[in-house]
């Protein structure tokens, strides 16, 4: 049907590792792309800054902790601290008038030196303990921006952030920030399915499966899981600071509290570990899935006639939503990613399903 | 292609090398000289520590006492994954394939020496690691073409039958163009036709592509035919050494195989 891989022959071995060597997929590509170039045009504003904008970059963070949790094999709970020392570093860096693109680079590299510094300590232990030492960073992190007011700006304080500015031009329009995250997104998924094709994605999948046979093959593994920390956390900071700069516009410590860190990793779980485009759909089904509770309840209350109490409306659509995670994980443990890719698998082959793909 | 081959000296050498585990003596001051281009066998009873031998050389279990030289240098207690890097590869008993991924990408893996892996060069694919990975890709090519692996290139490495799973790790391991390989029981759970592939691949590796070859195997039809010389262990200790024909006639050996039965007490 529209996935063919009949008539694709390679001749060279760059051609045979090519991102997308069936013509369906490119076209798919070619049309979301232009899609998202487009969409400022098509969507209206308020679309495009409240759903668009976060869910871009919502997908670049999930991609970044995809990373040191897909790729790697490593925990981390701590992942919205990271972004958090990116948006503060980023943020300060601006005040004190360093261009933003400079900025954003610099907060970057300093959640990537901080999350270098901490896996230093905590790769020495593994599994559930590694968790845990994640977690103490997001309470440290929560801790010390609070208590610092050189970085907070004083207890419960909301620092501004100052506007956005690419070679000197402030960024304030709509599309203009919208533009800001979809680059971001692109080039963080580049570098995603890149490392699908390299030889250090492939040592970072070798140091997850087996670290004895990885270390068989001259695979540090140490090494490898600094690399992915490192990695993560850079792409994590950026995000943090593009995240402020784009969306909220000033920077409080709650923003990045342990249950972002969770709601991260929820969005990578449902996912799928591992799967690029089921971060984009991970990250989308957990922005939009508690106003769609919000709203199928206040709908079917008044549909049907039954009325809730504050109290009851206002933990229903948390405990709906966690009851759909858990059903996820239990018809499809490798997430949304998965199940895309069931599809496409039988669509390759359609209609002749009883082909092995 | 070029080899990783010193010219001169034995490739290895393993002086009075003692491993225990808790009260457990596994090897026993083990004495053992490989030759460059030799097809060397170790064979012994179960548990007699012919696995603990090779993970005290690949480093996993660095001996308490004695030294492992590799091309005349000492890598006693050396990490593993810096051994590798050495010219040392190995296959595992139980299989350690990289589940999840393709077959080529497995063998690929045993490129991980010769590449350079990094982030710059990840972000940067079209321009940075391309040619990296074509060249490597022809190297791998080559591997699959001389184990005939044609046809599984693709598939998940989950779900291929275990005869060609011990035949992708051999793959992976040549791939990285070792001076010095290691098969831990290699045939294990083959068939006759299987096993006759593997021991003409373990010929032709050392023919062809110059790998001195430790070869740990429990059906000595193969030790026999095969090997240049041997050595066989028995808790721990070595109770024979030599070439083939004369150590499976040694009393010892046979007592220690067979039980006694056949053995004059
Ligand atoms: N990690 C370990 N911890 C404790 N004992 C071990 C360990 N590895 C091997 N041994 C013991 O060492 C002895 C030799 O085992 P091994 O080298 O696996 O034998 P085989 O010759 O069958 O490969 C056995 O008695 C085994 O129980
Ligand atoms: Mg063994």
């Amino acid at each position: 049907m529209l996935f063919r891989q009949a008539g694709i022959f390679h001749t060279n071995y760059a051609a045979d590792r090519a991102l997308f060597p069936i013509a369906a997929d490119r076209w798919m590509i070619g049309i979301l792309l232009a899609f998202g170039f487009a969409a400022p045009l098509l969507v209206n504003s308020l679309y495009l800054s409240s759903y668009l904008l976060p869910w871009l970059i919502w997908t670049a963070g999930a991609l970044g902790l995809n990373l040191i949790l897909g790729w790697a094999g490593q925990f981390h709970l701590g992942y919205a601290a990271v972004m958090g020392i990116g948006a503060y570093a980023t943020v300060h860096a601006t005040r004190a008038g360093i261009p933003w693109e400079i900025a954003i680079v610099l907060g970057g590299s300093t959640a990537a030196i901080i999350g270098i510094g901490f896996a230093f300590a905590a790769l020495r232990v593994k599994g559930l303990y590694l968790a845990l030492s994640t977690l103490a960073l997001q309470f440290v992190m929560d801790w010390v921006i609070s208590h610092v007011p050189a970085i907070s700006g004083g207890t419960q304080a909301t620092l501004q952030a100052p506007d956005i500015r690419l070679l000197g031009q402030p960024i304030t329009s709509d599309a203009g920030l919208y533009y800001v995250a979809l680059v971001w997104c692109i080039l963080v998924t580049s570098f995603m399915l890149n490392l699908r094709r390299t030889a250090l994605g492939r040592a970072l999948i070798a140091v997850r499966e087996k670290d004895f046979a990885a270390a068989v093959i001259g695979v540090n593994s140490f090494y490898f899981k600094l690399v992915a920390f490192s990695t993560s956390s850079f792409i994590g900071g950026v995000t943090g600071a593009i995240l402020i700069g784009t969306f909220y516009h000033a920077v409080t410590p709650e923003q990045f509290s342990v249950d972002v860190s969770i709601q991260a990793l929820a969005m990578v779980i449902v996912g799928g570990l591992g799967s690029i485009i089921g971060s984009y759909f991970g990250a989308a089904f957990i922005l939009l899935m508690p106003g769609a509770m919000n709203s199928l309840i206040s709908w079917a209350a008044i549909r049907f006639g039954f009325s809730l109490s504050i109290e009851t409306l206002a933990h229903l659509p948390q405990a709906l939503y966690g009851a759909l995670i858990i059903g996820f994980l239990l018809i499809e443990p490798l997430g949304l990613g998965k199940i895309y890719n069931n599809v496409r698998d039988y669509l390759l082959v359609w209609p002749f399903g009883y082909v092995k793909k | 292609m070029a080899f990783a081959a010193e010219s001169a000296g034995p490739v290895l050498q393993c002086q009075s090398v003692e491993r225990r585990f808790g009260g457990i003596v596994a090897l026993n001051g083990i004495d053992m000289q490989i030759e460059r281009g030799e097809i060397f066998g170790l064979v012994g009873p179960n548990g007699c520590g012919k696995t603990t031998l090779t993970n005290a050389i690949t480093g996993f279990y660095p001996p308490q006492r004695g030294r492992i030289l590799l091309n005349g240098r000492d890598i006693t207690g050396l990490a593993p994954h810096y051994i590798a890097t050495l010219g040392v590869a190995r296959t595992f008993q139980n299989l350690a394939l990289f589940n999840g991924m393709s077959v080529l990408d497995n063998i690929l893996l045993g490129r991980h020496i010769h590449m350079k892996p990094g982030v710059a060069r990840t972000a940067l694919y079209w321009w940075l690691a391309r040619p990296d990975e074509t060249v490597n890709r022809a190297a791998v090519e080559d591997v699959i073409d001389f184990l005939q692996l044609e046809g599984v290139r693709d598939e998940l490495v989950d779900g291929i039958p275990i005869g060609l799973k011990k035949r992708v790790e051999l793959a992976r391991a040549l791939a990285a163009e070792p001076s010095f390989l290691i098969l831990d029981e290699p045939m294990a759970g083959m068939n006759q036709e299987e096993k006759e592939y593997m021991a003409r691949f373990i010929l032709d590796a050392r023919d062809e592509r110059g790998v001195t070859v430790l070869l740990i195997e429990h059906h000595m039809d193969v030790i026999t035919g095969i090997c240049d010389r041997m050595l066989a262990l028995n808790y721990g200790a070595m109770i024979g050494s030599g070439i083939p024909a004369d150590v499976v006639a040694d009393p010892r050996v046979v007592e220690a195989y067979i039980g006694g039965a056949h053995a004059a007490r």
